[in-house]
C-alpha cells in the first residue's frame, strides 16, 4: 500500500479521535454562534466580564500561593539535609489527593465561627465573635487559598525535579567565582529552574480553572460556576456557551503555556559526572527551621483538613443503607468510564507510535479535552443532547456521561502509558519486526506486556479521576445515580458539613493511591 | 591585581569510607605555570583537584595559597572565598546567561560599565568577540570551553584548575582551542593545574607533570625529565609506550651501550632506530597512529619493536639495520617502590 493513503487500521484511531473532540467543540461552537446583540451585551456585562475576572484573581492569588509554598520547599528538600527530609519530600505530594471542594468543606468547618479556631480564640482572649477580625473562607482570596493547598505539589514536583537535575558542576563553577548560598538560589538555580517550575504552575493553574465545586461550595463567581448556573438557574444557553469559550481559553492558554516552556526550552544539563547532588547539612538552628516549615505546609495542607474530617466523620453516624447505593454508582460509572478512557488511552498511545499524522492528531484532541474542564464538556454534551432531540435520562445520559469522562480523561491515561514507551529502546519494535512479529500477535507479544507498568497506573489514575470528577457529572447523571462526589457536594451546599465527610473521605482515600504511586515513581527516578 | 603566589598541597589525604582516593599528595604549583596532573580514571586526580579547589576537605595535610592556609586540621576556606577559578569537562556554563554574562557573573563589587569592559576584554582575548550575545547552547564545544575559562580567569583569580577541560572536544578542533585557552592561562601568569589523562596533551602544553596513581602523586617534574628518567614504570607507561625485553637476548654490543646490568629492561619504540648497526628480520608492520610500528626479530622468542616513518618499504621478512638510543632504555628493578 502507497505510504499516503490512510490505512485501515488508523480508523479506530480516527473515531476516537473524533469522539474525543467532539464535546469540546460542540462547546466550543455553541459559543462562537451563540450570536450577539442586546443580549449580548447583557452576557459581557452582568456575566462574562465579573466571571471573567474573578477567575483570574482566583488564579493570581493561587499562583502566588503556589509559588511561595512549592519553591522553598523544593530548594530546602533537594540541597541541604535536615530533619524529616525524606518524610517531607513524599509528604508534601500528599494534598494532591484531596480534590478541592473536600480541601473547601474541611477549611470550612475548621475555620467556622464554631469551628475549632475560632472557639480556641475566643476562650483564650474571652473575645466574643464580633470583636475580632478573622479571615473568611468564603471569598475569593479564601477560594485561591483552598485551591492553591491541593494543587502546589504541581509546582513543588517540577521545581525539585528542576533544582536536582542541575549539574552539581554548575552550582559549584558559582561558587568558585564567589557566590554565596543565597546568590546559588537567585543568581543560577532559580533561573536555570524556572521554565519547568513555571510549567508545572501552568498545569496546576489550569486544573484550578477547571475548579467548580470549590468555588460554588464557596459562594465564588468563577466561570466554573457561572457555566452550570447560566444553564440550570438563568436558562441561558448562550451565556453558559460564551463563558465556556472563555473557560476554555483560559485553561489552554495555561496548557499550551506548559507544553511551550517545558518543551522549547529544554536546556538540560546532562553531565554524568557528580550529578548525584550531595546536600548539604544545614546547621542545626536553620535544620530546625526547615523542618518545623515543612511540618507547617504538610498540617495546612492534609494533615490538619483530613483530620478534621475524620473527627467530624467519627462524631456523625452516617447510615450504611445510605453509603451503599452511591457506592454503587461510583463504582458502576467508575469502572465503565475508566474502561472506556482505557480503551481510548491505549489506542491513543499505540496510534502515535505508528502514525505521524494520527499522532498530532490524537495529541491535539487529548489536549483539547484535558484543558476542557468537566463544566465545558457537560455543556457540550448537553448542547449535543438538544440538536439530537434526545432525553437526558436512562441508558442515554449514562452513555453521555461516561463518554465526557473519556473526553476529559482519556489523555491523564495516555499520559503514564507514554512514559512507559518512552523509556523503552528505540529499536525495540524494529527488532520484533525483523523477527517476524507483527499485527495482533504483535500486539499481544510485544505492546501489551511492555506497557503493563503504565497500563497499570494508567487505569488506577483514570478511576481516581472518574471519582472524583464533579461538574459533568453532576450536569448528567441520571435520577438515582448520585456519586460520591455528587453526594458530598449536594450536603455540603445544604449546610449539612458532618454528612458530606464520610463520602468526601472515601474520595480522599481513593485519591491517595495515585499519588502514592507518584510518589513511588518519582523516588525511584531521583535513585536512578 | 591580586599578588602572584603559588598553589601548595602539602600531603593531602583524603578518603572516603575505606577507599582513599588521595593518599599524601604534595605538589606545588609555580605562578605562570601549567602543571599536567595526569593519571587514569579512578587514580584520584579529580579528587585532588576537588581538594585544592575547596569541594572536598582534606582528611589530613595542608593546601596553601603562598603562606596562606586554605585547608588544614582545623582551617576549611570555602569554595566561594579561595577565589580559584574552575574550568570543568562539561563546561558548566550557566545555560540561562549569555556569554557576557556568564563571563561577567564572578564579576561583583565594582561597576557594571567597568565589569563589562573586564569581561568583553576576556571574550576578545578567547576569540569569542561575535558571540557576546549568544547563549550556551547556541555554542559550539570549543566556544563553550573557551566561555568556560575566560569565564574563570575573568576575576583575576589566585589560580586556576582545569578538570579534563579539552576531552570533551571534537578532536579536529581539540588543538585550536588548546592554543588558544592554554595562552591565555599562561598569561594570567597564576598557578595553574590541567588535569587529564592525554599524555601527549601534558608533554606538549605543561610545565610540570605530575604522575597520580592510586591517590600517589608518584613523580613530578618536567616532561623532559619524566619521559626521559621515569623513576617507575608505572610514570614511564604514563607518558607513553614502553615495551620489555629481556637483556640477556640484546645483542652484546648494545648491552654494553645501555650500560645496566637488570634481567629486565625497557624501551620506548624511539629508541630503536633504523640505520646502520646490527641486521635483524621484520616479523610485522603495522601503522600506530603518526608512525610504523616495526617488529624485528631479536631471537626465535624476542621481539623488538621499533618506530619508523610510515611509508618505509618494507615488508614481512625484509632484512634491516637498526642502531639504539640508550638514554630511551630505563630498568626499574634497582629501584623498583
Amino acid at each position: 500500500m502507497p505510504r499516503w493513503m490512510p490505512s485501515y487500521r488508523s480508523i479506530p484511531s480516527a473515531l476516537i479521535v473524533v469522539l474525543v473532540g467532539l464535546p469540546v467543540f460542540a462547546a466550543l461552537y455553541a459559543g462562537i454562534a451563540a450570536g450577539d446583540g442586546a443580549t449580548w451585551d447583557h452576557i459581557l456585562q452582568n456575566r462574562l466580564l465579573p466571571y471573567t475576572f474573578t477567575t483570574l484573581l482566583t488564579l493570581l492569588i493561587a499562583a502566588l500561593i503556589m509559588l511561595g509554598l512549592a519553591v522553598p520547599v523544593a530548594w530546602l528538600i533537594s540541597q541541604y539535609e535536615f530533619p524529616g527530609r525524606v518524610f517531607f519530600s513524599w509528604a508534601l505530594i500528599l494534598p494532591l489527593a484531596m480534590p478541592g471542594y473536600v480541601m473547601a468543606y474541611a477549611w470550612a468547618d475548621l475555620m467556622g465561627v464554631a469551628g475549632p479556631l475560632q472557639t480556641h480564640i475566643r476562650s483564650l482572649t474571652g473575645l466574643s465573635a464580633r470583636d475580632y477580625w478573622f479571615p473568611n473562607l468564603f471569598s475569593t482570596p479564601g477560594l485561591a487559598f483552598v485551591l492553591a493547598s491541593t494543587l502546589f505539589p504541581y509546582v513543588y514536583i517540577t521545581a525539585r525535579a528542576a533544582f536536582s537535575m542541575q549539574s552539581l558542576a554548575t552550582l559549584e563553577a558559582a561558587r568558585s567565582l564567589g557566590a554565596r548560598a543565597s546568590d546559588l538560589f537567585w543568581r543560577v538555580a532559580l533561573p536555570v529552574a524556572l521554565p519547568a517550575i513555571l510549567g508545572g504552575l501552568c498545569l496546576a493553574l489550569m486544573e484550578a480553572a477547571a475548579d467548580y465545586g470549590a468555588a460554588d461550595f464557596l459562594g465564588v463567581q468563577t466561570l466554573g460556576v457561572g457555566i452550570i448556573r447560566s444553564w440550570t438557574s438563568f436558562g441561558e444557553p448562550n451565556t453558559a456557551a460564551r463563558l465556556a469559550l472563555m473557560l476554555v481559553c483560559i485553561a489552554g492558554v495555561f496548557l499550551v503555556a506548559a507544553r511551550w516552556i517545558q518543551g522549547g526550552r529544554g536546556v538540560q544539563q546532562t553531565s554524568a559526572r557528580w550529578l548525584t547532588p550531595r546536600r548539604i547539612q544545614l546547621p542545626v538552628a536553620a535544620a530546625w527551621m526547615a523542618s518545623l516549615f515543612c511540618s507547617f505546609i504538610v498540617l495546612i495542607c492534609f494533615v490538619a483538613p483530613v483530620s478534621r474530617l475524620i473527627w467530624l466523620a467519627t462524631e456523625t453516624s452516617t447510615s450504611t443503607s445510605e453509603l451503599l447505593p452511591l457506592l454503587r454508582s461510583t463504582l458502576l460509572l467508575g469502572v465503565f468510564g475508566t474502561a472506556m478512557a482505557f480503551i481510548a488511552a491505549l489506542v491513543f498511545t499505540l496510534a502515535a507510535k505508528r502514525r505521524n499524522a494520527l499522532r498530532i492528531a490524537t495529541r491535539l484532541m487529548a489536549a483539547a479535552g484535558y484543558a476542557a474542564p468537566g463544566a465545558v464538556l457537560g455543556l457540550g454534551a448537553l448542547f449535543i443532547l438538544r440538536e439530537t432531540g434526545q432525553a437526558l435520562s436512562g441508558t442515554v445520559a449514562i452513555t453521555l456521561l461516561v463518554w465526557i469522562y473519556v473526553s476529559r480523561f482519556t489523555s491523564a491515561g495516555v499520559e503514564p502509558m507514554q512514559a512507559t514507551l518512552d523509556r523503552l529502546p528505540k529499536n525495540l519494535d524494529d527488532a520484533a519486526r525483523s523477527l517476524g512479529s507483527r499485527g495482533i500477535l504483535h500486539f499481544f507479544r510485544i505492546d501489551l506486556p511492555l506497557l503493563t507498568p503504565g497500563a497499570l497506573a494508567a487505569g488506577l489514575i483514570l478511576f481516581v479521576e472518574i471519582l472524583k470528577e464533579l461538574p459533568a457529572t453532576l450536569m448528567l447523571r441520571p435520577f438515582g445515580w448520585d456519586t460520591l462526589a455528587v453526594k458530598a457536594h449536594a450536603y455540603a451546599t445544604d449546610e449539612r458539613l458532618a454528612q458530606a465527610t464520610l463520602p468526601s473521605l472515601l474520595i480522599v482515600l481513593a485519591g491517595l493511591l495515585p499519588v502514592l504511586l507518584l510518589s513511588w515513581r518519582l523516588s525511584q527516578t531521583e535513585r536512578s | 591585581m591580586t599578588d602572584i603566589r603559588p598553589l601548595i598541597a602539602e600531603s593531602i589525604t583524603r578518603a572516603f569510607g575505606e577507599h582513599t582516593a588521595v593518599e599524601s599528595a604534595s605538589l606545588n604549583l609555580a605562578p605562570g605555570e601549567i602543571t599536567a596532573l595526569i593519571g587514569q580514571s579512578g587514580s584520584g586526580k579529580t579528587t585532588f583537584l576537588r581538594l585544592l579547589a575547596g569541594m572536598e576537605r582534606p582528611d589530613a595535610g595542608r593546601v596553601l595559597s603562598g603562606t596562606e592556609v586554605l585547608a588544614s586540621q582545623d582551617r576549611h576556606v570555602p569554595i566561594e572565598k579561595r577565589k580559584i577559578g574552575l574550568v570543568f569537562q562539561d563546561f558548566a556554563l550557566f545555560p540561562h546567561l549569555t556569554v557576557l554574562e556568564n563571563v561577567m557573573f564572578g564579576l561583583r563589587a565594582i561597576d557594571k560599565p567597568e565589569r563589562v569592559r573586564t569581561a568583553e576584554h576576556w571574550i576578545e582575548r578567547l576569540g569569542l568577540t561575535g558571540r557576546r550575545d549568544a547563549y550556551p547552547h547556541h555554542l559550539s564545544g570549543g566556544e563553550q570551553q573557551r566561555t568556560a575559562i575566560a569565564r574563570a580567569l575573568a576575576p583575576r583569580p589566585v589560580a586556576i584548575l582545569l578538570d579534563e577541560p579539552f576531552s570533551g572536544l571534537d578532536p579536529t578542533m581539540r588543538d585550536h582551542v588548546r592554543e588558544v585557552a592554554l595562552s591565555a592561562v599562561r598569561d594570567a601568569g597564576i598557578p595553574a593545574l590541567l588535569v587529564t589523562h592525554d599524555a601527549s596533551e601534558a608533554l606538549v602544553h605543561a610545565d610540570t607533570i605530575a604522575v597520580i596513581e592510586n591517590g600517589r602523586i608518584l613523580q613530578s617534574g618536567s616532561p623532559e625529565t619524566l619521559y626521559r628518567t621515569p623513576r617507575t614504570l608505572d610514570v614511564a607507561r604514563a607518558l607513553g609506550p614502553v615495551h620489555s625485553i629481556s637483556a640477556s637476548a640484546l645483542p652484546t654490543e648494545w648491552h654494553r651501550a645501555i650500560g645496566r646490568d637488570a634481567e629486565t629492561l625497557w624501551y620506548r619504540p624511539e629508541a630503536i632506530r633504523l640505520g646502520s648497526g646490527t641486521s635483524f628480520t621484520v616479523k610485522g608492520s603495522k601503522l600506530a597512529g603518526p608512525v610504523t610500528q616495526l617488529a624485528l626479530s631479536l631471537s626465535a622468542t624476542e621481539t623488538i619493536y621499533a618506530a619508523c616513518q610510515p611509508g618505509s618499504p618494507l615488508a614481512v621478512g625484509d632484512h634491516v639495520q637498526a642502531n639504539i638510543n640508550p638514554a630511551l632504555f630505563f630498568d626499574f628493578a634497582s629501584k623498583s617502590v
